[in-house]
């Protein structure tokens, strides 16, 4: 008993410790240099540029960051409390990884900013700190994949899925029939933001193609947005079709690419509600649950593959049937 | 929505297809404005030739069930439901008929001859 509290209180002491130690580091950093540091410090640098074009007053640039992280992480602890245990367990992960880095970015970017100017007259005289951005840039990452790799490796070996839920429920087939269930999803709102976003990619290839300005931004600006678009078209409509063949689930508008499951290959199927929030945003996401394809909160058709044991889920109107169905096939196939 | 298929059935398949569909409309599988599965996706779960597929399809166009619109695919046509029922019932008659030697000649010289 004592253990099991243990595991329940640890994290919540590390997280307030966390957070108000990065609190009180970001706060203080300005401080613990204070006489070496102009009356205002320059906090703001244009990308490519030397000089800053934009200062705070030095208690300012004490408590700002450490009010955006003391806010950042309130909301992290509060979204992660709002859900019920199970999807508690499965935002963890996300909670601890945001934690993590964007505590090692505000702290980093402060010790930046004071590094920057460090032992100036005049805020005008700072220059940017690009190694130091660099490197924080680079320990965030790293924190966050850190957070990520601890919290999902404990949550392996622990199957998220409750037992009672593991047994689906069995549509019947009759004698010398054929049936085949179709659904799909679409979001108009995910719809909408690709095709956003394949214009300014379309506005930059006629830009780059008519020469309008230097091919160099241009190219910077129709990479991204092309490949978002594409990824976030790929995510907006959702087809899932259960036959004799198994499961099939055709991403986008044109139904490719297509990921398959034979019906022997699926142990159980079931239907469950999740939210966005749950798995970590909407789209093709991974998180504690497994892979879940997110177009909406609701119901989701969730299947458990028989040999890695993994979850697939994918949120399609009338999953209940779909289930019904895939569990039926795989009780023929295998029985 | 759910497609039954009998294996059983000695129809022609895009017979059994345009049957299949038109039933799932009558128990309001898909309704009025719903988007049908492509044909190449029918076609594949069922297993059954795409161009027969299209053959049933077309059929029930020509039944005013369903509407081919470019660009949106095949859709469910509005007041489809109630037609659909109809039509299910008047090929369940024909079939019988044609069980017990009576051809659609005969079938409408019936309905004719009805009060």
């Amino acid at each position: 008993m004592n253990s099991r509290r243990g595991t329940e209180r640890g994290p919540r002491w590390g997280t307030v410790a966390w957070t108000a130690g990065t609190a009180a580091l970001i706060a203080a950093l300005p401080w613990a240099a204070s006489g070496r540091l102009p009356d205002r410090l320059a906090t703001h640098w244009n990308f490519g540029r030397s000089e800053p074009d934009s200062s705070m007053p030095f208690w300012a640039a004490s408590v700002f960051p450490a009010l955006i992280w003391v806010i950042l992480a309130a909301g992290v602890v509060l979204t992660l409390r709002r859900g019920g245990e199970a999807s508690r367990a499965a935002a963890r992960p996300w909670a601890v990884t945001a934690l993590l880095s964007g505590g090692v970015l505000l702290a980093g970017a402060q010790a930046s900013v004071v590094r920057a100017n460090l032992d100036r007259a005049d805020w005008h005289q700072a220059s940017q700190p690009t190694p130091w951005l660099v490197a924080t840039l680079v320990a965030t990452v790293a924190a966050g994949a850190a957070g990520w790799l601890v919290t999902t490796r404990g949550q392996a070996t622990a199957a998220p899925v409750p037992p009672e839920h593991r047994e689906g429920p069995i549509l019947r087939i009759p004698e010398g029939q054929r049936l085949v269930w179709f659904s799909r999803t679409i979001n108009p709102w995910l719809q909408a933001l690709a095709a956003l976003m394949g214009l300014v990619a379309v506005a930059a290839v006629i830009a780059l193609v008519s020469g309008l300005a230097d091919s160099g931004p241009l190219w910077a600006l129709f990479a991204p947005f092309a490949f978002a678009s594409i990824a976030v078209a790929g995510c907006a409509a959702v087809q899932a079709r259960v036959s004799e063949r198994g499961l099939e689930v055709a991403f986008g508008p044109l139904g490719w690419p297509v990921r398959r499951w034979a019906a022997a290959d699926i142990e159980s199927a079931r239907t469950e509600h999740r939210t966005p929030a749950q798995v970590g945003g909407w789209g093709y996401r991974l998180s504690g649950l497994g892979t879940t394809v997110m177009l909406r909160s609701g119901e989701c058709l969730v299947i458990r593959t028989r040999g890695k044991r993994k979850e697939f889920a994918v949120s399609v109107d009338d999953a209940e049937r779909g289930a019904a169905l895939l569990n039926a096939l795989g009780s023929t196939q295998s029985g | 929505m759910l497609l039954r298929l009998d294996k059983r059935d000695t129809r022609p398949l895009h017979e059994q297809v345009a049957g299949a569909v038109r039933r799932a409309i009558a128990e309001g599988e898909c309704r009025p404005g719903d988007r049908l599965p492509s044909a190449r996706d029918l076609s594949q779960a069922l297993g059954v030739n795409v161009n027969t597929v299209l053959r049933g399809l077309r059929s029930l166009r020509d039944d005013g069930l369903l509407e081919f619109r470019r660009g949106r695919g095949v859709t469910v046509a509005e007041g489809a439901e109630q037609r659909s029922d109809l039509l299910e019932r008047v090929h369940a008659l024909v079939t019988e008929a044609a069980r017990l030697g009576y051809s659609r000649a005969d079938l409408v010289e019936m309905i004719r001859g009805m009060p």
